[in-house]
C-alpha cells in the first residue's frame, strides 16, 4: 500500500470541504489484503488486492444524497462530491435528520502494528506449508487461509469532525478431512501475531478429523449441548444483527422492543459491544467519526438497548453509542464488535457434567426462520460428537438445528472461562463456550 | 484500457510469467431506496481496476490494484508472479489449461432505456408513489421499495492473443411490505425477495414490473398473513412457485455442480459437494422430469455473457439430462479433471478478485403442466411461494427452506393461507421425488444478484430459469 494516514486523512478533509452543499461528510478506506488459500494440501489461491475509497455523504437542509469512487485524483474528487449534492437536490426532506454529528473526543488505543512485511507471499506460504504438513503427515487432507488485512479510515466532516486509525488484522483457518466424512477445523482472528502457531492450528484440526471417522446416526430430538466458542460466535452475530441494531428496535422488529429492563435470557449471559477491547480487531470510531464505547446490550440477562447511530439517537431520544456504518446503509447501525461475559467453567468441566448430551465444533449456513424471536436454522460441521457420561464419545453425521436462540440463552448450564475471538472482515465476535440444557436437533445430513 | 492490458501482460511475462492474463474492469452504479415513507438512500459511485493473473513455476498467482499508472501496473503484475512463485512453493503438480481458442471481439447485452438517463426524480416518484401504495394496510408497519443499476465495462486480454472487450446495464427492482403484530415479522414481497429482480436491461425492465400496480396485493396478503394458519407439520405433497424453485436449484444443484468444489477447492469455507467426478453419466440426481442446464446465452439473464473472464465463450451446457448426471460447471484448468474443455464458467466480482467457477443461468427446463392443471392434479398438499431463508449443508445435501407465504391444497383447489412455510429434505431424495414441472409458459429466469464464494469472498450475479414443479412426499412445518 503506498499511501499514509496523512494522505487519506487529507484527502478526507478535501473531499468535505470540496462540497457545493450546505455540509458534508466524507469517508476514506484504503485497504491492502493479501490472502494465501490452499486445499488439497496445496496452495491453489494466492492473491493480493489494493484499494481505496472515498464515499462523500452532501446534506442540503435536511436532504442528503451520497457518492463514492476509488478514482482518488482533485478532478475526481470534485465530480463526487458534486454527484453526491446533485443526489441531495433530488431527496425529499427528512424531518428526521438530525444534521451531521459535531466531532466528540475519541480514544484511539495505542496498538502495535502487525507488521505486515513479516506476512508476505513468502511467509505466509511457509505458514500454510505448516499447517497443512500436520494433515499430510497423518494421511488426511487440508484446506484453508492464511489471510492479512492492512486498513486505514479517515472520518471528515465539513463541522470539523476528523478521524483517522490503522488498522490490521491477521486469520488463519484449517479444515482437515479424514475421507469424505469426516472433518476438522481451527481458526485464528486477531491482530497479535504471537498467538498465530500454524502447526498447533493444523494439527488440531487434523487431531477432530481422526477422531471424527466412523460417525453414527442421531435422532433429531431436543439434546444438552455443549457449544464451542466458534459455534457461540455464529449465535451473537445473528443476535447482534436481528436484535441489537436501532434501525430494528425503532422499526419494531427487535426482541428488544418490549424487553428493554427485562430478563430476557439466564442471569449469568452479558453480552456487550467494545471496540476498543484489547482482544478486538476494530477501530474505535464509526463511520460518522463518533466515538465507539463498551456498550451493554444485555446484562444478567437483562435487555438494556439498542446500539445507535447520530440519526437514530436523536429519532429514539438516546445516545449516540458510536455504531454508524457507511452511508447509506439498509441496516442502520449495528455492533461490530460484539462479545459475551466468560464464566467460571472450562469446556472440559462442561463435558464432564454432562451425562448424554452433543459437542459441537462450529455450524454452517446459519439463516433466520423467525426475526423477532431469534429462530435460527443451520447445520453442524467439522467435528460433532455424542457426549456419553463425562466424556466426548462417537462422531456424530452432521446435524440440522432450528432453534431460538433466546430460548437456548435461558437454558445455560454453564459458560465457559475462555474466550476466542472470530470474525473476518472488520466484525469479530469474543465468544466463550456454553453449556445449553436445551437444544433442538431437528434434521441430519443424507 | 487496452493499454493497460498490454503493459500488464509485458510485465508478468517479463517477471517470467508462462501464462497471464489480465482484466481492467469499469462500474458505475446508482441505487435508490424508499422505506416507510422515507427516502433512505440515493447513491451513486463508480470503481475502476486492474486484476492480473498469471501462472509461474506452475502455479497460479493474483494481484490487483486501482492505481493504473505505468508504475502501478507493472509493479502489480510483478506481485501477481511473485504470489504465483510462492505458491509454487506447497505445488505438487503443475497447473494446465485445456485449450481454448484465441478471441478479438466485442459484446454488449441488451439495454433499450439506459437507467442512468433517467432522472432521479422519476426514479423517486416511481418508489414513492409504490410505497404510498404499500403503506395503506394498517397491519403493515414497514415497507421498502428499491431500484438499483449497475454498467459494467471490460476489457480481458491474455498471453494468448485473446483481447475481449464486453459492457452491459444491469437494472433490479422489488418492493416488499413487513405486517408486524403479536411478535411475529411476516414478509411479503414482489416480484422477489432481497431486492427483487435483477436482469441485464434497462429502464424498460423496471416500468415491465409494474410495481405500483402490484403493492395492493403484496400489502393485503403481508396483513392476511398475521391471522393466517400455521404450517401443517409432516409429509406433504408440495408445489413450490418458479422464484423459490430458482433458489432450490441454486443451492442444491447450481453450487454441487461446480467443479472447483466438486475437487474440494472450496472446502474449509463454502464446503464440498456430495457428487464425485466418477458420478458424471451414471449418477440418478432426481426423477426423469429434471434436466438442469447451464447456459450463459439467455438474453437479458444476469447470467449470461459473451465471454468468461478466462476468455471462453459463453454457451449452454447439459448438467443433469432427465435425471441424470450428465456435466459440471467447470474453468480451464478443473475441465481436464473430465476430459473435457471448459464450458466457461469462471467469473470475477470486479477487478478485485480472481476469476472463480460460478454459475450462468443454470436452469431447471420446463415440463408439460399448467399450473391450474398441476393444482387440480395434487389431492392433499400446500402450494408455497417466495423464498425467505435458505440453509444447506457443506455437501448440499440437508437443506431447509422457509417461504414468504403458502396455500393449503385440498382436493385440487387452492384454500386457506399458511404463514410462514418451510420445508426441508435431502437432495437426491427431493429431487428423485419430483414428478410434475409446469411448461414454459409459467417458466422465466430470475436474477439472483448476491450469490456468495470465495475467499476473500466474492458475489456473483447469476440466474436460474424455474416454473413451478410438483415434490411428493416432502416434510414441512420443521418447528412450527
Amino acid at each position: 500500500m503506498n499511501r499514509s494516514l496523512d494522505d487519506i486523512r487529507c484527502i478526507a478533509d478535501r473531499a468535505a470541504h470540496t462540497t457545493p452543499a450546505d455540509a458534508a461528510e466524507a469517508v476514506v478506506v484504503s485497504r491492502y489484503s493479501a490472502l494465501t488459500r490452499f486445499a488439497g494440501n496445496r496452495i491453489h489461491q494466492n492473491v493480493a488486492e489494493d484499494d481505496a475509497q472515498l464515499s462523500i455523504r452532501a446534506v442540503l437542509g435536511s436532504r442528503t444524497g451520497v457518492a463514492s469512487t476509488n478514482k482518488l485524483d482533485d478532478e475526481s474528487i470534485v465530480r463526487c462530491a458534486g454527484a453526491a449534492a446533485e443526489a441531495a437536490r433530488h431527496a425529499p426532506h427528512d424531518s428526521d435528520f438530525p444534521g451531521l454529528p459535531q466531532p466528540r473526543q475519541l480514544s484511539i488505543p495505542s496498538r502495535t502494528p502487525l507488521l505486515l512485511d513479516a506476512y508476505g507471499p513468502s511467509e505466509r506460504a511457509e505458514a500454510a506449508q505448516e499447517i497443512l504438513d500436520q494433515s499430510a503427515a497423518r494421511g488426511l487432507v487440508a484446506a484453508g487461509t492464511v489471510a492479512v488485512n492492512d486498513t486505514l479510515t479517515a472520518v471528515s466532516n465539513t463541522h470539523g469532525v476528523d478521524a483517522a486509525t490503522h488498522t490490521d488484522d491477521l486469520r488463519a483457518t484449517v479444515l482437515s478431512m479424514n475421507g469424505p466424512h469426516a472433518s476438522g477445523w481451527s481458526s485464528y482472528y486477531g491482530r497479535d501475531a504471537r498467538g498465530f502457531l500454524p502447526a498447533q492450528l493444523g494439527s488440531h484440526a487434523a487431531t477432530i478429523a481422526e477422531r471424527s471417522e466412523g460417525a453414527i446416526e442421531l435422532t433429531p430430538g431436543t439434546y444438552t449441548v455443549v457449544l464451542a466458542p466458534e459455534a457461540v460466535a455464529d449465535l451473537i452475530d445473528f443476535l447482534g444483527y436481528l436484535g441489537f441494531g436501532a434501525k430494528a428496535f425503532a422499526e419494531g422488529s427487535s426482541f428488544l422492543i418490549d424487553a428493554q429492563g427485562s430478563r430476557v435470557v439466564d442471569p449469568r449471559i452479558s453480552i456487550y459491544d467494545d471496540a476498543l477491547s484489547p482482544a478486538t480487531v476494530g477501530i474505535s470510531f464509526d463511520y460518522e467519526g463518533q466515538p465507539r464505547r463498551r456498550t451493554p446490550l444485555i446484562e444478567g440477562g437483562i435487555a438494556i438497548g439498542p446500539v445507535t447511530d447520530s440519526y437514530f439517537a436523536a429519532l429514539l431520544g438516546r445516545d449516540n453509542t458510536g455504531h454508524a456504518l457507511p452511508a447509506p446503509n439498509a441496516y442502520g447501525p449495528l455492533p461490530l464488535n460484539l462479545e459475551m461475559a466468560a464464566g467460571d467453567t472450562s469446556t472440559d468441566d462442561m463435558i464432564a457434567s454432562v451425562e448424554r448430551g452433543v459437542y459441537v465444533t462450529r455450524f454452517h449456513y446459519v439463516n433466520v426462520e423467525d426475526p423477532m424471536r431469534v429462530v435460527l436454522t443451520g447445520m453442524t460441521r467439522d467435528g460433532t460428537f455424542m457426549i456419553e457420561n463425562g466424556r466426548l464419545a462417537e462422531p456424530v453425521r452432521n446435524l440440522r438445528f432450528t432453534q431460538s436462540v433466546l430460548s437456548a440463552f435461558s437454558s445455560v448450564g454453564a459458560i465457559g472461562s475462555q474466550r476466542q475471538l472470530y470474525g473476518s472482515e472488520g466484525s469479530a465476535v469474543l465468544a466463550p463456550s456454553l453449556l445449553l440444557e436445551r437444544w433442538a436437533f431437528t434434521g441430519q445430513t443424507g | 484500457m487496452k493499454e493497460h492490458i498490454a503493459a500488464a501482460l509485458d510485465a508478468a511475462t517479463l517477471a517470467g510469467a508462462t501464462y497471464a492474463d489480465a482484466r481492467v474492469v469499469e462500474t458505475r452504479h446508482e441505487r435508490l431506496s424508499v422505506r416507510t415513507g422515507h427516502v433512505e438512500g440515493i447513491e451513486s459511485g463508480e470503481s475502476l481496476g486492474i486484476g492480473i493473473r498469471t501462472i509461474a513455476d506452475g502455479a497460479w498467482g493474483f494481484a490487483a490494484t486501482s492505481d493504473l499508472t505505468p508504475g502501478g501496473i507493472v509493479n502489480t503484475a510483478r506481485q501477481a508472479v511473485a504470489l504465483a512463485r510462492a505458491a509454487a512453493t506447497t505445488a505438487s503438480t503443475p497447473v494446465s489449461l485445456s485449450p481454448v481458442g484465441c478471441f478479438t471481439d466485442t459484446w454488449t447485452g441488451p439495454c433499450s432505456i439506459d437507467p442512468f438517463a433517467v432522472s432521479l426524480d422519476d426514479k423517486l416518484a416511481l418508489l414513492l408513489l409504490t410505497d404510498d401504495v404499500l403503506r395503506v394496510e394498517e397491519k403493515v408497519r414497514v415497507t421498502s421499495a428499491s431500484m438499483g443499476f449497475i454498467a459494467v465495462r471490460k476489457v480481458f486480454g491474455s498471453t494468448e492473443g485473446s483481447l475481449i472487450e464486453q459492457s452491459y446495464v444491469e437494472s433490479q427492482a422489488g418492493i416488499a411490505a413487513f405486517a408486524i403484530g403479536d411478535g411475529e415479522m411476516l414478509p411479503r414481497s414482489y416480484p422477489n425477495n432481497l431486492g427483487g429482480q435483477a436482469v441485464q436491461g434497462g429502464w424498460e425492465a423496471i416500468l415491465a414490473l409494474d410495481l405500483p400496480g402490484n403493492a395492493p396485493r403484496v400489502a393485503e396478503q403481508a396483513a392476511a398473513l398475521l391471522t393466517a394458519a400455521p404450517c401443517p407439520a409432516g409429509e406433504k405433497t408440495i408445489i413450490i412457485d418458479g422464484s423459490q424453485m430458482a433458489l432450490q436449484v441454486h443451492e442444491s444443484i447450481g453450487h454441487p455442480t461446480e467443479l472447483d468444489r466438486v475437487l474440494g477447492d472450496e472446502a474449509a469455507f463454502a464446503g464440498t459437494s456430495w457428487v464425485g467426478i466418477p458420478d458424471l453419466g451414471t449418477l440418478r440426481y432426481g426423477s426423469e422430469h429434471v434436466t438442469v442446464t447451464s447456459d450463459a446465452t439467455i438474453p437479458g439473464s444476469i447470467g449470461s455473457f459473451g465471454y468468461d473472464d478466462e476468455g471462453v465463450p459463453g454457451q449452454r451446457d447439459h448438467l443433469i439430462t432427465s435425471g441424470t448426471l450428465t456435466g459440471f460447471q467447470t474453468s480451464r484448468e478443473s475441465a481436464l479433471e473430465i476430459g473435457r474443455t471448459s464450458n466457461g464458467c469462471m467469473r470475477a466480482d470486479g477487478w478485485q478478485r480472481q476469476p472463480l467457477i460460478r454459475m450462468t443461468t443454470v436452469s431447471l427446463e420446463p415440463g408439460d403442466w399448467t399450473f391450474d392443471d398441476l393444482v387440480a392434479d395434487t389431492e392433499d398438499g400446500i402450494y408455497v411461494e417466495t423464498n425467505n431463508s435458505w440453509s444447506i449443508d457443506d455437501k448440499r445435501l440437508n437443506f431447509q427452506f422457509g417461504c414468504e407465504i403458502g396455500w393449503e391444497i385440498k382436493n385440487g383447489t387452492l384454500g386457506r393461507m399458511i404463514k410462514s412455510p418451510n420445508y426441508t429434505g435431502v437432495t437426491p431424495r427431493f429431487w428423485g421425488s419430483c414428478d410434475a414441472v409446469c411448461n414454459r409458459d409459467h417458466w422465466q429466469v430470475w436474477g439472483i444478484p448476491n450469490c456468495g464464494k470465495g475467499e476473500p469472498m466474492q458475489v456473483a450475479h447469476v440466474a436460474h430459469g424455474a416454473a413451478p414443479a410438483r415434490f411428493r412426499n416432502v416434510q414441512v412445518g420443521v418447528t412450527r
